[in-house]
């Protein structure tokens, strides 16, 4: 149409708000409460695969069972594997440079992603045995847990 | 239909407005377990699990892959719905083609929503265009509050009628255990209860429900050699409104609206003349009292302008010649994501016999049920209890 | 052991989801044009010839190209309307409209669509009916950015009285 030509492209800036409140559930609470308030790691047992999972949940999704069982995992692990995020970007809860790892607990099948911290970066490797340092004020949630570092 | 697809079990869980003890995976599974119960199934048996929930109304995205290992999906295959207010309906919806193309035998669909722990009118806002109406958006009950007062205006009703809606909706909700508002109310309560925007009161609107709800479909060989009371899906439709185009609102518009398209094309798959007669039972989606004087119209079970006077005789009561939901409906359960299945699977309830206290009191061989959302579009599902009904 | 009443643990979040949304070249003819010349232009579909707001690139209905542009008059017929008694917030702004407030759908003349917006009237309602009479109020001209919100609201038309 010969007409549009003489509009410029109209674009708008907007953002949408919205707040939101999670619910941790049987065992998301067991595991915060825990970890708040005994300094403890909880995963959840799954019997019949005879696997500890974390973070703890209330059916294994491998055979479907209901799980009502939680052990304490840890406190020391090994690092899976892990990064060394080098760049800046709004989302990300830090600085640049720090370390994300996959820590498996002691006792637990499964893996969990947290900081790595008080490490020189040219020595991480998958393997590190590492402990959790645990927040001074907690407040029930994954930063109870400020970092892990090495042992 | 290529292949017919029955509903061989279905569960939900009780609607509340806290759900603080579960979590968004714990919730999914207690309906996914009863589902299962019902059905005579372990998840092992199943092929492919259909998930519907509305995006961010938890202030989660992708719940189909986080809440995995409550759904069953853990493995198989499968897809996550979000079409609005709909949703639960079209989860069916996928799951019924799904078996009746012949891909697959046994199908769970879920709808959810745990609606205290997300900001809805928020992200429902983002459901209206940027430059043409978001800065005005007036959340769902204003599009409903137009659409009483165009009612009012062009059919002669009054508060009375919408009053006569809220009260039938929560005296059923009574006689369902599994219903969010059991309210023992009169009309005056009705119109009594506090003004939100006019003609919309507290007591003509839905409440934010947390629930969960979930559906077995199979194939008719696993049906029939499964299932004792099979309920067979027999026709489903979807018809959507144009953007913009809010012509529910102006309730004397002659234009094709989706719920009239969506009625006419059903019924000319089954051959319905007169489906007032034809059905046993309708469950409706009727998040406000004049959505389901609408709907009445629009189904074809009145004239235009008569939705008002089928309530004012009782028609439409649980005994009554018309039953329209019995269950208590939206208005007095609205966990988003399952409320439209809700229809589907109480409609079901009902041609099994196994609807307890809110049973209709009378054979029920076959229902209507619909769905509502996005920016007007509806999903339609026909029930029958033989695949000669 | 001993089983203390169980804590329901809870995490609030807020997530700001800032959006750079294009207009197309349909609407921002619209938009440009109500801001600029305080005109109201919608498209006639060539088949049904229905008169559609917003200006849109294609009749859903006909599945036709709309190509014709019509300015519309600024006086419509109220077809609808509620009486708002919740403070509504302006989602892209989050400042609140404050209740009780008259918010309408009015058809303009000579469209099929209708256009909603607030209603200048006192919440009354033997002060505002469906079939009223209105204007359409923009705002002045150095306030307007492109938006809906340079329509200020409608107002009745004088000397207008209730039907009985």
């Amino acid at each position: 149409m010969e007409e549009i030509k003489h509009y410029e492209p109209f674009e708008v800036d907007q953002h949408l708000t919205a707040n939101s409140r999670y619910y941790a559930g049987r065992m998301g609470s067991r595991f915060y409460v825990a970890l708040r308030d005994q300094q403890k790691i909880l995963g959840a047992k799954c019997p019949k695969c005879n696997k500890v999972l974390w973070p703890p949940r209330s059916t294994c999704q491998v055979c479907f069972s209901e799980l009502t069982e939680t052990v304490e995992i840890g406190p020391l692990g090994t690092v899976e594997t892990f990064t060394v995020v080098t760049y800046n970007e709004p989302v990300q809860p830090r600085k640049a440079p720090f370390v994300y790892a996959v820590i498996k607990l002691d006792g637990a099948d499964t893996g969990m992603a947290h900081f790595l911290d008080e490490v020189d970066l040219d020595e991480v490797h998958i393997g590190m045995r590492v402990r959790p340092v645990f927040a001074r004020d907690r407040k029930a949630n994954i930063l109870d847990i400020q970092y892990f570092k090495p042992l | 239909m290529k292949r017919n697809v029955a509903i061989v079990g279905g569960g939900q869980t009780y609607h509340a407005a806290r759900r603080h003890d579960v979590d968004q995976v714990e919730m999914v599974n207690e309906a996914v377990r009863r589902a299962l119960d019902d059905a005579g199934m372990t998840i092992d048996e199943i092929d492919t699990v259909f998930l519907g929930n509305m995006e961010f109304f938890e202030g989660v995205h992708m719940t189909d892959c986080w809440l995995v290992h409550g759904t069953g999906a853990y493995g198989k295959p499968g897809l996550k719905i979000t079409t609005g207010g709909t949703v639960g309906a079209t989860t069916v919806c996928v799951g019924a083609h799904h078996i009746a193309s012949g891909l697959f035998d046994k199908a769970l669909c879920i709808g959810f929503e745990k609606q205290e722990e997300g900001d809805t009118g928020a992200i429902l806002s983002g459901v209206a265009h940027p430059l043409w109406g978001r800065s005005l958006a007036g959340a769902a009950v204003g599009y409903f509050a137009t659409m009483g007062s165009s009612y009012m205006a062009t059919w002669g009703a009054t508060e009375e009628h919408s009053a006569m809606v809220a009260v039938k909706a929560r005296q059923n909700a009574r006689k369902n255990p599994y219903a969010h508002l059991k309210l023992d109310i009169t009309i005056e309560d009705a119109l009594n209860s506090r003004m939100l925007s006019y003609p919309i009161r507290m007591l003509d609107m839905c409440p934010a429900s947390n629930g969960a709800c979930a559906m077995v479909l199979a194939d008719e060989k696993t049906a029939k050699k499964r299932c004792k009371k099979p309920v067979w899906i027999r026709a489903m439709d979807t018809a959507h409104n144009e953007q913009f185009e809010l012509d529910w609102r102006f309730v004397d518009t002659k234009r094709p609206i989706f719920s009239k398209v969506c009625a006419a094309r059903m019924y000319k798959k089954l051959g319905v003349k007169k489906p007032a007669e034809y059905f046993d039972v309708f469950e409706v989606y009727e998040p406000a009292t004049w959505a389901e004087l609408i709907w009445y119209e629009d189904l074809g079970l009145c004239g235009p302008g008569e939705g008002f006077r089928l309530v004012e005789k009782g028609m439409t009561n649980i005994d009554g010649p018309i039953p329209v939901n019995p269950s208590g409906g939206v208005l007095s359960t609205n966990c988003i994501g399952a409320s439209a299945m809700l229809r589907v699977w109480e409609a079901a309830l009902q041609i099994r016999g196994d609807a307890g206290g809110h049973q209709v009191p009378k054979d029920v061989r076959r229902a209507l049920t619909t769905g509502y959302g996005g920016t007007n579009w509806t999903v339609m599902t026909a029930l029958s209890k033989t695949l000669d009904d | 052991m001993v089983q203390k009443e169980q804590e329901w643990i809870s995490i609030p979040m807020t997530v700001d989801v800032p959006y750079r949304f294009a207009a197309g070249q349909y609407l921002t003819k619209y938009l440009v044009e109500m801001r600029d010349n305080g005109k109201i232009f919608a498209v006639k579909c060539p088949r049904c010839k229905r008169v559609q707001l917003p200006p849109r690139i294609v009749c859903a209905e006909c599945h036709v190209k709309n190509e014709e542009w019509v300015e519309l008059a600024q006086e419509g017929t109220l077809v609808a309307f509620t009486i708002m008694y919740l403070p509504l917030t302006d989602p892209t702004t989050g400042k609140p409209h404050e209740p009780p407030f008259v918010y309408g759908s009015v058809r303009l003349d000579g469209a099929t669509s209708v256009l909603d917006h607030f209603v200048n009237v006192e919440p009354d309602m033997e002060k505002v009916w469906v079939g009223m009479r209105m204007r359409l109020v923009l705002r002045p001209k150095e306030q307007r950015t492109g938006d809906l919100s340079d329509i200020l609201y409608y107002e009745p038309l004088p000397g207008q009285v209730r039907p009985k």
